[in-house]
């Protein structure tokens, strides 16, 4: 079931929750950008033990949730490691130990090594994405990004007010694989069906457009019914992401 | 805030009409709501490597469709990342980092259209769009996930995710706004691709 | 202009001479001629066929033409001394509160407390002054308490009046209401009205209402502007004055009028069915046993329902919001599959069928006819699916049905108007003349006319042998389709009064 938001009512109250999104956001993605610098399979191994834990105690996400979350990652992480193995240029090296080799294709010890630490980051990088889904309410990272990044409002609580029809387009996806089969036609991503998605989404955006102009949201400037601060959480959270961070870069 | 007789005072100075704004997000959104749709599927070709990337088309579209579509500076990058954020934020598998492809992939595709100071919609200028987009995401992926593997195979990845981002991610782009026009849906907003606005 | 003092605005005046609207591109008006005089704190009631433009002038009204809703303005209009057409908009839209029809495209936030802010901060209301505001607004609605409950997560009634609160929030001197109940269902639309006519009491605000539930929305009326399917008013008067003379010439435009008061149950001329097929011969068409389903675990919608449907027979599926009508028939039509229980359709399980098969069998007609096109034109739309003789057919399909494809053939289905739409989704599916036509709420949002043509046609194809079910709110529309009740109650069906028996008011258990 696709639903408008991911985030746990008990959540909201915790440390993570309670931190403006644009720290929790700049940590994720500084940890992922320190990730892609490095070969070695240290990194992501650490930021795995820090965000598994880190999201579960400071962010009171359900562990079912959490792992309902991760499910998917492991074939996924399985299978880069192994294309990165098989297609690394490591095993043109003829003085490699070879570790398998079927008829021309052949897999060396460093190449395997390679595969195994890029296996690991898609791990890391999934953990750290799952974790940040589950502590980040939409509303609050639309306060923060127009209060506290101060990013055009308009478009912040606009694209807010579209995430409010993800409901009924998942609905309308149905309704038009319904109206194939009743039609005699079988479903499929027929471009036609993505075409009526569209157009559904383009009458429902002009019917929002016009309920929120009626609202005032074509005034220039508004006041604040949710007000954000900088709180001493955010600070500890900043620290204890540019600690890791440092882990990060000092294992690679 | 004072009286005016203008109709136009309180618009903001952007020139986004409301209708602009939230057809752009709803886009993107749409879109997010499909690549979710989608993710199932997108995690079974992930047994072809880094020929998966052969099926990036439709993550990239709403870069190039909204700037078709809304001609607005800045819609491709806005569709883009609204999309990716309904990623991000549902939980698709791939969380923050898809934000960081969106941010990539919406900024790359809208440069072309900026390059003519969205004044030009022609076949040239959508194909650069669909091809920076497409390179955008070729070179994150190289970074992200396969760094391990040879340059050359590298190349030839990027030669047939060009071809993608050419019939997939321009002809689609053009297919649907093309569509959308027809259904009778697009009035008000600026003409047929192709023309100036 | 944010002060001490709680904004807000008192009551205005709305005084329209010779309007006239156009949509842009287009010489002719939607709407013209229209002049009234409604005072501060009364009720205009707008009533017309669809197409005769009644939303577009509402949203004139309301000062959204031309800024925010591409139109021409001509003719004199003001709202509280204000013209909308060539003021600020911001000046008209801070007075003014809207209501639309559609829940899903005017909520916008994941909070009932923060949607109800969102109209306030627009308007620049202080801080303290909106956290005072909100809990009273969902107050006067009847949401108390409601502030931290999820928007998508309440009933389509309750969604209504959320959007009624976020209207009335900034305390407007006109509320605009553009078919307001059309989504919901009895008991939804029993409470928004009772929560309008609370209003409409203490004339805390003028009110412009656009509404096709005549029974619910001319007794708040002091003036009713009628308007013909050319956009010209029909006239102009209070309700007593509208029905005692001018009554020819509003059913005459397919106009829904409000039904002489009867002692018992608010139900409309129950007529005799014009022939009660006769009993079932042979196996039922259509058959659900113990069937039960839930779209999520835990949460079934159905629970071990039973009925059968037996050929050319009508069976009207009566049952509040989320008692699972519509699911029933996407179950014996095979678009769901039933988590217990079995579903037959001409002896065979409908929903492992082959799509190809499936159609030959059973039509399904949704509620939203929008939601199911699939093609360019109208007549790719109704050739969608079909082999060479149905395609024979096609035409004499779409002229039946006031759809002729020398004149219609070429259109974009999505720019018909709401009548035509939903004749498109039952022309395409009657092409292929199936033993079982389900209709989902087909008369929602339909005038009389449109009404009228369809209920003939669902009675010429009965006659034909085809049985049809349709799942609806409309008690009229059960006792004029003239066959079998059944009413869903807790996820269980029950078969109720014969043909032409009042019904209860639909008043049904959760």
């Amino acid at each position: 079931m696709i639903r408008a938001s991911s985030r746990a009512d008990r959540t909201a109250g915790s440390p993570l929750g309670r931190a403006s999104p644009l720290v929790t956001l700049g940590v994720a993605v500084a940890w992922l950008i320190a990730l892609a610098t490095t070969s070695q399979p240290w990194p992501p191994v650490f930021v795995v033990v820090v965000a598994i834990p880190g999201t579960l105690a400071f962010g009171r996400v359900a562990p079912g949730d959490l792992a309902r979350g991760l499910a998917p990652l492991w074939l996924a992480a399985l299978l880069v490691g192994f294309f990165n193995a098989l297609l690394s240029p490591a095993n043109g090296d003829p003085a490699a130990a070879v570790l398998a080799s079927v008829g021309p294709l052949r897999v060396t010890v460093p190449a395997a090594g390679a595969g195994v630490a890029l296996a690991l980051r898609v791990v890391a990088i999934v953990a750290v994405g799952v974790g940040w889904s589950r502590v980040t309410d939409p509303t609050h990272l639309a306060d923060a990004l127009a209060q506290q990044a101060r990013l055009p409002e308009r478009f912040a609580y606009g694209a807010l007010a579209a995430l409010q029809a993800i409901p009924w387009l998942a609905d309308d996806l149905v309704a038009l694989r319904e109206a194939r089969r009743t039609r005699g036609l079988r479903f499929s991503w027929h471009p036609r069906v993505l075409v009526g998605l569209l157009v559904l989404a383009v009458r429902r955006a002009d019917r929002l457009a016009v309920a929120m102009d009626a609202r005032g949201f074509a005034a220039a400037s508004r006041t604040r019914y949710r007000v954000i601060r900088w709180l001493p959480v955010d600070a500890l959270v900043a620290a204890a992401g540019v600690a890791v961070l440092a882990g990060i870069l000092a294992l690679r | 805030m004072n009286a005016s007789a203008s109709p136009t005072r309180s618009l903001p100075p952007s020139g986004w009409r409301t209708r602009d704004i939230v057809v752009t997000a709803v886009l993107g959104v749409a879109f997010g709501v499909v690549f979710w749709a989608l993710n199932i599927a997108w995690s079974a070709l992930a047994f072809l490597g880094p020929l998966q990337n052969l099926f990036y088309g439709p993550w990239l579209i709403p870069a190039v469709l909204a700037p078709l579509v809304v001609r607005r500076p800045g819609s491709g990058i806005f569709a883009e990342v609204v999309a990716a954020s309904v990623s991000a934020i549902l939980g698709s598998q791939w969380g923050v980092i898809v934000l960081l492809y969106g941010i990539a992939q919406g900024l790359a595709g809208e440069l072309p259209f900026l390059a003519t100071r969205y004044h030009s919609f022609s076949w040239p200028v959508v194909v650069a769009a669909g091809l920076l987009a497409s390179a955008a995401a070729w070179l994150l992926d190289w970074a992200f996930f396969y760094s391990e593997v040879a340059v050359a195979t590298q190349l030839v990845v990027g030669a047939l995710m060009a071809v993608s981002g050419v019939v997939v991610v321009a002809g689609g782009s053009i297919f649907l706004a093309r569509a959308l026009r027809e259904a009778g849906v697009l009035e008000g907003f600026p003409g047929p691709e192709g023309s100036a606005p | 202009m944010a002060t001490d003092t709680t904004p807000g605005s008192a009551p205005v005046a709305v005084v329209a001479r010779g309007l006239a609207i156009a949509y842009p591109g287009r010489e002719v008006p939607a709407v013209s001629g229209v002049s009234f005089d409604l005072p501060p704190g009364h009720c205009l009631l707008v009533v017309g066929p669809s197409g005769s433009g009644k939303s577009t002038l509402v949203r004139a009204i309301a000062g959204l033409v031309p800024w925010s809703v591409p139109g021409r303005l001509e003719g004199h209009l003001s709202v509280g001394g204000i013209e909308p057409g060539s003021s600020d908009p911001a000046r008209l839209v801070e007075r003014v509160g809207v209501v639309f029809q559609d829940p899903s495209s005017q909520l916008v936030m994941e909070r009932v407390d923060d949607d109800v802010a969102f109209g306030l901060e627009g308007r620049r209301w202080p801080r303290p002054a909106m956290v005072a505001r909100v809990p009273a607004a969902l107050g006067e609605v009847g949401l108390a308490g409601f502030e931290r409950r999820r928007t998508a997560r309440l009933s389509g009634g309750e969604q209504q009046r959320l959007a009624l609160a976020g209207a009335l929030a900034p305390l407007p001197g006109l509320l605009v209401l553009d078919e307001p109940t059309a989504n919901l269902d009895p008991v939804g639309a029993a409470a928004f009205g009772e929560t309008l006519g609370a209003i409409r009491t203490a004339r805390a605000a003028t009110v412009v209402l656009v509404e096709h539930r005549a029974d619910l929305a001319w007794p708040l009326a002091d003036l009713v502007l009628a308007l013909g399917s050319d956009g010209l008013p029909i006239a102009v008067a209070p309700p007593a004055e509208m029905l005692s003379r001018h009554r020819a010439a509003l059913v005459d435009a397919g106009i829904w009028l409000p039904e002489p008061v009867r002692s018992g149950p608010p139900h409309v001329t129950p007529r005799p069915p014009p022939s009660m097929p006769p009993p079932p011969p042979g196996l039922p068409i259509a058959v659900a046993a113990g069937v039960s389903f839930g779209y999520e675990p835990r949460r079934p919608v159905l629970r071990e329902a039973d009925l059968a449907v037996a050929p050319g027979e009508r069976v009207a599926l009566l049952g509040a919001n989320g008692s699972g009508k519509s699911t029933l028939l996407r179950l014996l039509v095979g678009l769901l599959r039933p988590t217990a229980g079995t579903v037959r359709l001409a002896g065979q399980d409908p929903a492992r069928l082959p799509a190809r098969r499936l159609a030959r069998l059973a039509g399904h007609v949704m509620q939203d006819p929008e939601r199911g096109f699939l093609a360019a034109s109208v007549e790719a739309e109704i050739l969608a699916g079909l082999d060479a003789t149905e395609r024979a057919r096609a035409g004499d399909v779409a002229d039946a049905l006031g759809l002729p494809l020398t004149r219609f053939g070429a259109r974009s289905p999505y720019r018909l108007s709401g009548g035509e739409q939903r004749r498109l989704s039952i022309a395409a599916q009657l092409v292929r003349s199936p033993l079982l036509l389900a209709l989902d709420e087909p008369t929602f949002g339909q005038d009389r006319r449109t009404y009228e043509a369809l209920v003939a046609l669902l009675r010429e194809r009965v006659e034909a042998g085809t049985a049809v079910i349709a799942a609806t709110h409309d008690l009229r529309f059960a006792s004029d389709l003239g066959g079998r009740t059944v009413r869903l109650e807790g996820g269980r069906g029950r078969p109720e009064a014969a043909p032409g028996r009042p019904l209860a008011p639909g008043v049904v258990a959760p």
